[in-house]
């Protein structure tokens, strides 16, 4: 096994709680001003923004829904703007509704004030899809040498990969890290969870200490980081260590995350609180079907994964785990549908 | 806007973004001066500063170096500085609410220990100095569209920054007597880094000295298509900026300074008064001369004299309430031969004649928002509720009108006998859109209801949303209300015209 490099960064980072309350300050300012006058020159990119940010490192799922309240109210004041349709496709996108995104791309054409915006969500869609993937290397690498920002740099490893390169995409994380030279800790916890995602469920062996490694890195730098909680506390239990799992998850059920119930259910399971097992179960399943109903493409994959498991409902599983390849045929996403047919007893027919 | 998000990388992490810096004589004790560095613009309530960083006002003395077209500044290499560092949060077990602590090292060494929002500061034993650190009212505004000079209210309006403010006895740790000129700029600097193999300090993340260096003359919104160097300007050493990147920026300043010049089509300025205009701001200090006056007008006064080859007559500096951006905008477009007011006369809130000396911070606005698709064209539903003075809510008994058109008044008498007051703001029928203002009758301020009646499917949707601020009362209590009058009224509509299904 490939040990983990130690880091310890040169640089000091604003401590991950000033940062989250800072954001969630500034979030409901933004609001506040976006109400006052929705058409104020760049205040609701910069909630879309602010929202994604909550949403990928609090895990407000909830994000989502005042998004919608965005774009709806966008829709009413300046519907026919550009910059209203590009925020429209951001937030389609965010939502993995990838079609309609790029529906609203062309409708943008050649904006010239949107183009470089358009062009970047453009980009981020066909590697969501794994659509044309070498061309998206080539425009990623051409951003990459041209800024070298982390914002680039990340994106460009995460191709590489999809692109089963995994020596590449560590070196290209690493590097990100190294070139940073900002205090936000939101950045850098999302580079180590992405190192973490890439050791511990990318590789074709799983190398889950080196896993546990970055995952922990990203909770150092930003102690709510929910998916990484979540992430480290399935290496924890992997391991045997049950207790260690509860811990990461019980700060993380304010966030109201089914997945965070889901993860906790195994927990209890496996410690033989049976009946405590059950109640984040039934909280974790009512909490998808709750997500699934309103963001459907959105968690497709993740209900895909909580019924294959101990959601235990496989036909559930399979029928969205189709939903998913149909929305993204990735070879993650055909994994997954091909994993769920098995559990229905059918050959996958895609 | 002033410094306000002045680069890329101030858009991560805005508690380390400098949006201002004042420097003036305090109101309360002439015999004191006073140095104010603003951080985190836009700062919702509960703002905190960055623990990881270094935020300090530094002063030079200055001496005239030129006068006329070869005008310039020269500032001293001895600096007087104040550093401010904060902790992380503290929360009291069962309380949610953060405080959080801060450190003032002052020039003599001496080192004040203050809670952040404490309105009181904290002050050093011999009264030499006192420091504040919190959250207060952004006191710059701006009213312009920077890009083609259009008036527009303030785009500040009820926001809130985190201010640093110093206060010290000017005699005691200026010296005046050796030349009472100084140079001030405030910047965020790295903690001392670690040994490590990873990760770079940069030499700073942020600096600020006279305000729209960054985001009017550098980047002038009026030019496009030029490369973005703010990031670059930020990076640079105050008081000793890179000698083989100033021709890069006085060559910016100059394109720049040609193109405010020509906003109003007329070349008001000599391209050698330009050229030493840019050289003047590409020694990038505030300056503040502690033996003359300084006043809400004075901020500029000592470069223009400068420029035109004249001895100033103010003390220059930067007060919390001088209308920097119209005076700024003014010299470059017509060179002051007449005054250009912007679309607002002031900030959110008058600054303070008392420690801290910037306004109290602004209460977030509340929002209450109801809405209802309704099975009934728009035009059924606007003939109902489009009408000012409309008699559809249940809770209404009687209104009266008072006056006609934008401006009009309505006495709402509420079925359980109050009195309430509304103004027409605006009225767009073509829109099927209104906004109301209250006068007075719910305990509020800064109140503004808006209807909003769109198509939708064979239908139509109804948007009700109101903000306001709670005055002298619970904001729970006027929410409840609000949203009581709210949910009443859209189940009325719902009742008359059907739901859509």
């Amino acid at each position: 096994m490939i040990e983990a490099p130690k880091i310890d960064l040169a640089y000091s980072l604003t401590d991950g709680d000033i940062a989250v309350n800072n954001l969630d300050s500034a979030r409901r300012h933004s609001w506040s001003r976006f109400w006052r006058d929705p058409l104020q020159p760049g205040i609701a990119e910069c909630i879309v923004e602010q929202e994604q940010l909550t949403a990928q490192f609090v895990g407000d799922l909830g994000a989502l829904d005042r998004l919608d309240t965005l774009v709806q109210h966008l829709d009413r004041t300046d519907g026919e703007s550009p910059r209203t349709i590009l925020i429209r496709a951001q937030i389609a996108s965010m939502a993995h509704r990838f079609a309609e995104a790029k529906r609203y791309l062309e409708e943008i054409g050649d904006w010239d004030e949107l183009s470089d915006a358009a062009s970047r969500l453009s980009l981020s869609i066909d590697q969501a899809c794994g659509t044309d993937l070498e061309a998206a290397l080539e425009a990623r690498r051409w951003m990459v040498a041209k800024s070298k920002r982390l914002e680039d740099v990340v994106p460009l490893a995460a191709l590489r990969a999809d692109l089963r390169e995994f020596d590449e995409a560590d070196r290209l994380y690493q590097r990100a890290l190294r070139e940073y030279n900002d205090t936000s800790p939101f950045a850098v916890a999302w580079v180590c969870f992405q190192l973490g995602v890439l050791w511990g469920e990318l590789v074709p062996e799983s190398q889950s200490s080196r896993a546990e490694y970055w995952y922990r890195k990203a909770i150092e730098y930003l102690p709510c980081y929910v998916k990484a909680r979540v992430h480290l506390a399935e290496v924890c239990l992997g391991h045997g260590r049950a207790k260690e799992a509860e811990a990461l998850l019980l700060p993380a059920i304010p966030t109201g995350d089914p997945e965070v119930h889901w993860r906790l259910a195994d927990v209890l399971a496996r410690m033989g609180r049976l009946a405590d097992a059950e109640a984040q179960m039934q909280t974790a399943r009512s909490g998808f079907e709750s997500l699934l109903e309103k963001h459907l493409l959105a968690f497709a994959d993740h209900g895909a994964e909580f019924y294959s498991g101990s959601g235990n409902d496989a036909q559930r599983a399979f029928e969205l785990a189709s939903i998913n390849l149909a929305n993204r045929p990735t070879l993650r996403a055909f994994e997954l549908e091909r994993k769920t047919a098995a559990g229905v007893g059918r050959l996958s027919l895609k | 806007m002033s410094d306000h998000v002045d680069g890329p990388r101030q858009i991560g992490e805005p508690a380390t973004d400098l949006t201002d810096l004042f420097a003036f004589t305090s109101p309360e004790n002439p015999a004191h001066t006073v140095l104010v560095a603003n951080v985190f613009p836009f700062a919702g309530v509960t703002a905190m500063f960055s623990n990881a960083v270094n935020h300090s006002i530094v002063a030079r003395r200055v001496t005239v170096a030129g006068l006329g077209n070869d005008a310039r500044f020269k500032a001293d290499d001895k600096e007087i500085r104040f550093s401010f560092r904060f902790d992380a949060l503290e929360r009291a077990a069962g309380d949610s609410q953060a405080v959080q602590r801060g450190t003032c090292t002052c020039p003599d060494g001496q080192t004040l220990s203050f809670l952040v929002n404490d309105e009181k500061g904290a002050s050093t034993a011999d009264g030499v100095f006192r420091v504040f650190a919190g959250l207060r009212s952004d006191p710059f505004y701006l009213a312009w569209v920077v890009r083609d000079l259009k008036k527009v209210p303030n785009l500040l309006q009820h926001d809130n920054v985190l201010a640093i403010v110093v206060e010290f006895d000017t005699q005691r740790v200026l010296n005046p007597g050796g030349g009472a000129l100084f140079g001030a700029i405030a910047e965020i600097t790295p903690l001392p880094g670690r040994a490590s193999p990873i990760g770079v300090n940069p030499p700073r993340y942020d600096w600020v000295a006279r305000p729209e260096q960054t985001n009017m003359r550098l980047n002038n919104p009026g030019i496009q298509g030029e490369d973005d160097l703010r990031d670059l300007w930020n990076q640079q050493t105050p008081f000793a900026m890179a000698e083989e990147l100033k021709p890069v920026f006085h060559q910016k300043l100059v394109g720049s300074l040609t193109n405010w010049d020509m906003r109003d089509g007329k070349a008001d300025w000599s391209p050698e008064a330009l050229h030493a205009a840019a050289n003047v701001y590409l020694d990038d200090f505030l300056l503040f001369d502690v033996s003359k006056p300084i006043s809400d007008t004075s901020y500029l006064e000592i470069e223009k004299s400068t420029i035109r080859g004249k001895p100033y007559g103010t003390g220059g500096g930067r007060t919390v309430d001088a209308n920097v951006i119209d005076i700024m905008v003014t010299w470059m477009v017509n060179d002051d031969k007449e005054f250009m007011q912007g679309g607002a006369t002031s900030a959110t809130k008058p600054g303070l004649k008392v420690f801290p000396y910037e306004a109290s911070p602004n209460t977030e606005l509340q929002t209450v928002a109801d809405g209802i698709d309704l099975a009934a064209s728009p035009d059924q539903v606007w003939a109902l509720i489009g009408q000012f003075g409309g008699m559809w809510h249940p809770l209404i008994a009687s209104i009266k009108l008072t006056g006609e058109g934008v401006g009009q008044l309505r006495t709402i008498e509420t079925i359980d006998g109050k009195q309430i007051i509304e103004r027409l703001e605006a009225l767009d029928h073509s829109q099927r859109l209104y906004r109301y203002t209250n006068v007075s009758g719910l305990g509020v301020v800064d109140y503004t209801g808006t209807f909003d009646l769109k198509p939708k499917e064979s239908g139509s949707s109804v948007e009700w949303r109101v903000q306001f601020l709670a005055d002298n009362q619970p904001t729970f209590a006027v929410r409840t209300i609000v949203a009581t009058l709210m949910k009443t009224g859209v189940e009325a509509l719902s009742k008359r015209f059907g739901a859509l299904k």
